[in-house]
């Protein structure tokens, strides 16, 4: 199967089709995926700066470390999830768009960069854990990191503005929102088919 | 509030941000952005401490020493930009129900952030379950933030779909 067929059948699927259909889930996906990538960040940063030396110096970094990154881990988890699953409403128009591409990009380099620190620092950390700043590499992929996610929220933002999903202003009328909640007696609608 | 948000659409900053939007609003919102994960991030860790699952080598107080700052500055440039996105589409935000009920929540966070304070300075015990609501509440708030393009799914709530 080559690529386009590919992104054609992701379209097609019923999951794609009814995250289309609704009015609700697709800016709730957006939403989930913004504070999964707040708190990857957010978590990142935290490391990173003890890393560089700027905060939490005093603290022994294998503690953080250990303690900050199963949360990163489950935010990039549910940021991962969330992202596929706006992927595949649009498969073709995401995939060939330079951002996307671009931050897909970033997100391996930010893998390499963490692969590096692990393979490196990362396997002698009892030499530098009470230190209040990593070794000079250490300090680089700290830097390193912080830039490159800060790149990668730019990349998925301009997403956003470069894809038809963004221009589209649904319809309010005959659509089911909110006030369906609150008013629509009778049975809820039926749960989406798998 | 119609009013006034389409008097401050014709004026010079707004008309200025207009001509460009191209680059300026997604600059502005991924600054945005970058300040809701500082925010996320460290209001994250200080209530994992609260709570008790993560930090336990630090005190509260120290804790709280690292983090809180990095939520106040994170705050005011989330502030700066918000108000640059309101002067730039200030119908688009303003005439929002999603606007509003985000603008209640910053309030009602802020309120509690500031009372956190106060009972840490006092030695007092934080509240554990007013932790878990914190983290709830900004994630209600970072939902309703891209709620406001969306506005439409409020139906009749949205003053958009009167407009």
């Amino acid at each position: 199967m080559n690529i386009a067929a590919f992104l054609k059948a992701l379209e097609a699927t019923g999951l794609a089709t009814k995250i289309r259909d609704s009015l609700f889930i697709f800016p709730l996906l957006e939403a989930t995926h913004v504070i999964g990538l707040a708190l990857v960040f957010g978590t990142i940063a935290i490391i990173d700066l003890r890393l560089i030396g700027l905060a939490s110096s005093q603290r022994s970094f294998k503690r953080m470390y250990s303690d900050i990154l199963k949360w990163t881990w489950t935010a990039f988890v549910l940021t991962g999830l969330t992202g596929a699953l706006m992927f595949i409403t649009n498969a073709t128009v995401y995939y060939h768009n330079f951002y996307f591409r671009t931050k897909m990009l970033l997100l391996v380099l930010a893998g390499i960069n963490m692969g590096v620190f692990e393979l490196t620092l990362g396997r002698k950390v009892d030499s530098w854990d009470k230190a209040p700043s990593a070794p000079p590499l250490g300090r680089v992929v700290g830097v390193l990191s912080i830039a490159l996610w800060i790149a990668v929220i730019f990349m998925g933002r301009l997403i956003g503005f470069t894809t038809t999903r963004a221009a589209v202003v649904a319809p309010p009328s005959n659509n089911v929102n909110f006030d369906d909640f609150l008013n629509t007696p009778g049975p809820p609608p039926a749960p989406p088919k798998k | 509030m119609n009013r006034f948000a389409e008097w401050l659409s014709t004026t010079a900053p707004s008309v200025y941000i207009q001509n460009h939007n191209d680059w300026i609003i997604p600059l502005i919102q991924s600054i945005h952005i970058v300040g809701i994960a500082v925010v996320l991030g460290s209001v994250l860790m200080i209530n994992l401490r609260i709570l008790g699952w993560a930090g336990m080598d630090q005190t509260l107080r120290q804790t709280s020493n690292r983090f809180a700052p990095w939520v106040t500055s994170a705050l005011y440039l989330l502030l700066a930009t918000g108000i640059l996105m309101v002067i730039g589409e200030p119908v688009r935000e303003l005439v929002t129900f999603s606007f509003w009920l985000k603008m209640f929540l910053v309030a009602l966070s802020t309120v509690i952030a500031v009372n956190f304070q106060r009972k840490l300075r006092a030695d007092r015990q934080p509240i554990k379950w007013l932790a878990l609501a914190t983290f709830l509440i900004w994630a209600c708030i970072i939902i309703l933030g891209r709620l406001i393009a969306y506005d439409h799914v409020w139906g009749s709530w949205s003053p958009a779909t009167k407009a």
